[in-house]
């Protein structure tokens, strides 16, 4: 009778455990540490073509080959296909062709030195990845940090070389967006309605100015119908003017006076 | 006859007291607006770029009509004390041409004080800040002036941009077209800077660290004196409109009663 041989229950787990072997026979020891951004009270954390991680401190292990730990640019779709056996400056991770013929690339290239453990507390212990502006078109140094081409995303991680061997790597970072500048064309330039303090001005000397002109009016049409003094008015102090009466002549009489 | 000599002495007594209240108002006008005008903080090339430095002109008519006001009062004293109906009227249609520019220069300044926001002033920083391909030599005169208004500003208030040094990362500009955006995050002018003019450290000012960069916007430095420029001469214009607006009236009536 037929059977089908049943499957070995732990066929699924075969697989990854096969890789793993594969990979550590090769050396390379995945670390538990994935690349992160720097604290973001930096105002340059990110910007159009730079961005800024913090350093591996306390991740790497100490190995007598003193190995050189490598930072890798990629695009995120080179990630699932990355060979970590290619050689920096190499022209597949040369910076220069990244992202056209070199889907990533790797720079800042240390030793274990430059990151002591512990962390001192207070330093500021960061990478700023895209400083070096110098060799952006220079083909002899293919590991350049020269500033990233666009707005990404892209994603990292550190590796540890011995040699051209890999040691150790971290995980990939989550993909990194750069900033964006809005065409300044954007901003609004026209500036709010007028203000309230602005109309009660306006209105105010307006009315009083009305006001001022009407009974400027009303002055000189009281001054062209101006027949009477009035009870209310008052004399001018004036100067006591003596009237000549020439009793002689009864032809010269003083002209009628108000 | 005897009370209304009394009243009508009293309104002259009130009529002169108004005109030396409206002499001193009007030289204090005067030195208010030439305080303004001659821009103490050096902020009107900014104003001047934007087209919008109609504050400056209601000042400019500030000093005119307080020297008016002044001129004009001694007439109103001599007039009331000589209860002369010729150099009354004078008196009042002088003062009531005084009146209506004096309004202009009040509504003006508050009108063109509502233009002052943050937008006008980081547009023309983005547009002008070190912009090199210029047109004319007005052009050239003013984006020289702008640049370096806002050097000497964001060096002595220790500030960076309109609202901040994001400002620059935010738009594009002038500026960034001839200066990489890795090497100049923002200006030079926004590290702090030692005794020579150097950056303290440039690299804590590429990266933002608090202490090497200034990471406050430079507006409130900017409005800040031209909101006391426009409001100083909007404000106290209106008080002295209002005031001769009382002793106008008061000359107007004692005018009347005079006897021809």
């Amino acid at each position: 009778r037929p059977h089908s041989c049943p499957r070995h229950p732990g066929a699924r787990t075969m697989l990854p455990l096969l890789l793993l072997l594969l990979a550590t026979a090769h050396g390379l020891n995945t670390i538990r540490y994935t690349p992160t951004l720097a604290s973001s009270s930096l105002g340059g954390l990110i910007t159009a073509s730079t961005f800024t991680l913090e350093q591996p401190r306390c991740v790497f292990s100490e190995d007598p080959g003193n190995p050189v730990i490598w930072l890798v640019v990629a695009v995120p779709e080179a990630v699932p296909t990355f060979n970590d056996s290619v050689e920096p400056g190499s022209p597949e991770r040369a910076f220069q062709r990244f992202p056209g013929s070199a889907p990533a690339y790797m720079t800042l290239n240390t030793t274990l030195l430059n990151y002591p453990c512990p962390k001192r507390p207070g330093d500021i212990t960061v990478l700023r990845v895209g400083s070096e502006t110098s060799c952006t078109k220079d083909g002899t140094r293919p590991t350049c940090n020269g500033p990233l081409p666009g707005p990404g995303p892209y994603r990292v991680k550190f590796i540890s070389l011995n040699g051209s061997v890999p040691v150790e790597q971290t995980a990939w970072s989550e993909p990194i967006t750069l900033r964006t500048a809005q065409p300044l064309s954007d901003i609004p330039a026209m500036g709010s309605g007028h203000s309230a303090g602005m109309i009660t001005l306006t209105s105010i000397l307006s009315i009083l100015f009305a006001i001022l002109l009407a009974g400027l009016v009303a002055m000189l049409v009281f001054w062209g119908s101006d027949t009477y003094g009035g009870s209310s008015t008052f004399s001018k102090p004036e100067a006591v003017t003596v009237r000549r009466y020439n009793t002689h002549h009864v032809y010269d009489q003083p002209a009628a006076r108000l | 006859m005897a009370k209304s000599d009394d009243g009508i002495r009293i309104l002259q007594g009130l009529l002169v007291f108004g005109n030396v209240v409206i002499g001193m108002c009007g030289i204090a006008l005067t030195a208010e607006c030439i305080f303004f005008v001659s821009d103490p903080h050096g902020l009107y090339p900014l104003l001047e770029a934007t087209e919008n430095d109609d504050i400056y002109a209601a000042a400019w008519i500030g000093i005119f009509v307080g020297f008016a006001l002044f001129a004009l009062s001694i007439l109103g004293i001599v007039g009331v004390i000589k209860s002369n109906r010729t150099l009354l009227l004078v008196y009042i249609i002088l003062m009531l041409i005084t009146y209506a520019f004096e309004m202009a220069s009040c509504i003006t300044a508050a009108t063109h004080r509502d233009f002052i926001t943050p937008n006008l002033f980081l547009k023309q920083m983005l547009e002008r800040y070190q912009k090199t391909e210029t047109d004319n030599n007005n052009d050239i005169r003013m984006t020289e002036r702008v640049t370096d208004t806002w050097d000497k500003l964001m060096l002595q208030n220790q500030c960076c941009g309109v609202r901040g040094p994001s400002d620059w990362q935010e738009y594009t500009s002038a500026f960034r077209s001839t200066h990489s955006d890795a090497d100049f995050p923002w200006p030079r002018n926004c590290c702090v800077l030692d005794a020579r003019g150097s950056p303290v450290n440039l690299d804590g000012c590429k990266l933002g660290v608090q202490g090497y960069y200034n990471s406050n916007g430079c507006y409130d430095a900017i409005s800040g004196p031209m909101n006391t420029h426009a409001w100083g001469v909007a404000w106290f214009g209106f008080a002295i409109l209002c005031w001769t607006f009382c002793v106008l009236l008061g000359t107007m009536f004692y005018w009347s009663r005079i006897e021809y």
